[in-house]
């Protein structure tokens, strides 16, 4: 039973040049335990989704159509349909949002403690020293020294040390799914290699399900156990991380992990994806990767292509020409797709 | 070997700061040779912007001196110094910032080639043409019109090096060029930045923190590893990549994760003995990575700073261990 249940999903923005389609038709499960990563480039519609997983989105967007179903065994309800009041329950104690640990995150006049106490005190957690001794336990969790923390300002911190804060502040009311953004970009090398260990380690030991939102690929061959791809607002892969990493079946999937390059192995043959992602507000007839896409055929004009299940199980792509992705990939071996390539 | 176009020569830049004073560069020393690729690595405050920006002549040294043609660029007068000031120019990480908003490309473009070049009119039109060409961003003559928020990061990106060759300069400094743009076009900017070294023989200075992004673009060349605003590391790219020499290179190597799950997931760690770098207002005695280096040897590293010395395979690091051993620290730490 998925823990959260997303079906046919649409999210427009209102622009003075019509409404962009930032989301289309998005269908995924997130299973209990389980960690999502969903990948693409800027503008692909991750962090729409993302964000409007737990309504957050800016007013000029709208949902147009879709459910969010939650399903946590004892409670069930479509977050679409949620008064303002449930919805702010739902969005910590059910599913809370890392975000990237810049200073924005948080308020920066007053104490890591302060900043605790008001996100305990906004969600019912009347008790100070309840608040109080299940911060000090979070920060236990999170590895860092709730005397040297909690009387800190946020600026007064490192980078990782407010990731961490970050981190243990969305699990104070222990909630089911964290969906993370970026949480480790513009962190240092060290640093990121800290949080990813923080997180596995956390994820194994509390079992809540993750969504991360990432540009960075590396972070999701570390944590993912699958991975959505998404282009111009919809789903255009859905594999497990092997598959996606050493099988991957759509085009885009394949240029995007060509585009990389690695430190350790063979560098292979890397490339960045010609051209730039399709106007939202003025989508092309057919694919919409068309334009872009070195596998293209005339039939790819002809409609936007749902997903097909493909040669591996589980595995699905928004593709017609995916036995020819397959073909020019090769071998199924799990090696990286730049190399098989070159 | 010929004689180096471009060379630090043992510089170091300090800033005094109300709390007292930093040392963001100590005693850096590279020469650098003409189409030379060469990236600058490390974490943030290790110096690695301080030192493009000394290298490019935008800041000068507390001590030593930045040499060009083997003369003391801060000695320069007039026409020498203006002649420096051509052949050396920087693009910036943040192409959101570093064009001016309120002009287009072509009035970006064209102030630079009527001082330096003379050009005007319809030379300068011509010029400008084929620079966007060379950047790739064509049909041309579509982009001479077009504002900076009309285009992308990426071609923002392309239209900054493209200001700075518009005086042909002989060394160009990027710093974090590609760090804002998509992950999906990084490669072909660093392709354009690697063309610059290889078919115009410019020497390319890449400043970043994405050793993967290092690794890819001075594929040629050679990587400078900083920590603390020293050099720790010196060496031809692959060797250093591959087997690391340094023990602070080491760990880095060792902790990046990379778009491969078997791989990133099974690779061999280095533990530290302390997660937090030290400040630079409070810098350990000895070398600066001692306390938190697995190699580290009480009485040696605590007290004495090591120098940059040689390895076999003309590598150089700063590392006692390393250099008493003659092995680099990825062998001395088994994660070769």
């Amino acid at each position: 039973m998925p823990v959260l249940a997303v079906r046919d999903l649409s999210i427009e923005y209102r622009t003075r040049h019509g409404p962009v389609q930032a989301v289309r038709d998005v269908t995924f499960d997130l299973e209990q335990g389980e960690t999502i990563a969903i990948i693409g480039e800027s503008g692909s519609g991750k962090t729409t989704l993302a964000v409007g997983l737990i309504r957050l989105s800016p007013r000029s967007a709208r949902v147009t159509k879709g459910e969010i179903r939650y399903d946590d065994g004892k409670r069930a309800f479509d977050v679409l349909s949620l008064d303002a009041e449930r919805l702010r329950r739902f969005r910590w104690a059910d599913c809370a949002m890392v975000f990237q640990a810049a200073l924005s995150a948080f308020n920066p006049v007053i104490t890591i403690w302060e900043q605790f106490l008001d996100t305990g005190r906004a969600h019912g957690m009347g008790d100070k020293h309840k608040v109080h001794d299940r911060t000090r336990e979070l920060l236990d969790l999170v590895h860092l020294d709730p005397k040297r923390v909690l009387s800190a300002y946020p600026h007064e911190l490192s980078g990782g040390m407010r990731q961490r804060v970050l981190i243990a502040m969305a699990l104070l009311l222990d909630p089911r799914i964290i969906i993370l953004d970026e949480p480790t970009t513009a962190l240092d090398i060290l640093t990121q290699r800290a949080i990813i260990d923080l997180l596995r380690e956390l994820r194994s030991r509390l079992g809540f399900s993750t969504i991360f939102i990432s540009h960075d690929l590396s972070i999701a061959a570390e944590l993912a156990d699958r991975m959505l791809t998404m282009y111009a607002g919809r789903i255009v892969e859905r594999a497990s991380v092997e598959d996606l990493f050493y099988r991957p079946r759509h085009p885009y999937s394949v240029g995007l992990m060509r585009a990389v390059p690695r430190v350790s192995g063979a560098m292979g043959s890397v490339a960045s994806i010609p051209g730039s992602p399709p106007d939202l507000i003025r989508l092309p007839k057919g694919c919409s990767y068309y334009p872009r896409c070195p596998f293209h055929v005339d039939e790819c004009l002809e409609q936007d292509p749902p997903l097909l299940q493909v040669d591996t199980p589980n595995h699905e792509a928004a593709c017609i020409r995916w036995t020819a992705v397959a073909t020019a990939l090769g071998s199924d071996a799990e090696a990286p797709v730049a190399e098989k390539l070159a | 070997m010929s004689a180096p176009l471009i060379e630090l020569d043992g510089v170091s830049r300090t800033y005094t700061t109300p709390a007292g004073t930093i040392t963001a560069v100590d005693n850096v020393s590279l020469s650098l040779e003409e189409s030379e690729t060469i990236c600058i690595v490390g974490e943030s405050g290790c110096g690695k912007t301080t030192t493009g920006r000394i290298l490019a002549g935008l800041l000068r040294p507390s001590g030593g001196r930045l040499l060009f043609e083997g003369a003391d660029v801060w000695e320069k007068k007039g026409k020498d110094l203006a002649r420096f000031r051509r052949a050396v120019q920087l693009v910036h990480q943040d192409p959101y910032a570093s064009l001016n908003p309120t002009r287009t490309i072509a009035q970006t473009l064209a102030p630079p080639l009527a001082k330096h070049k003379k050009a005007h009119g319809r030379a300068a039109r011509a010029a400008m043409i084929s620079l966007l060409e060379r950047v790739g961003l064509t049909p041309p003559a579509d982009f001479l019109l077009k504002y900076p928020h009309q285009l992308s990061g990426g071609q923002r990106q392309r239209v900054s090096i493209a200001r700075a060759l518009t005086v042909d300069p002989r060394v160009i400094v990027a710093d974090e060029a590609v760090s804002m743009v998509d992950v999906s076009i990084r490669i072909s900017l660093l392709d354009l930045l690697h063309n610059l070294a290889t078919e115009f023989h410019v020497t390319t200075v890449l400043i970043t923190h994405d050793l993967a992004v290092a690794r890819y673009f001075a594929r040629k060349g050679r990587i400078a590893v900083m920590y603390l605003g020293k050099v720790v590391e010196l060496a031809a790219t692959e060797p250093l990549v591959s087997d690391p020499a340094h023990p602070y290179s080491t760990a880095l190597i060792a902790a990046i994760p990379e778009a491969d799950p078997t791989i990133t997931r099974t690779k061999k760690r280095v533990t530290l003995k302390g997660a937090e770098v030290p400040s630079l207002l409070n810098l350990p005695p000895g070398c600066v990575f001692h306390p938190r280096c697995p190699l580290a040897e009480p009485g040696l590293c605590d007290v004495v700073v090591p120098p940059l010395g040689d390895l076999p395979g003309g590598r150089s690091v700063a590392c006692h261990v390393a250099l008493r051993e003659r092995q680099p620290a990825a062998e001395l730490l088994g994660v070769r």
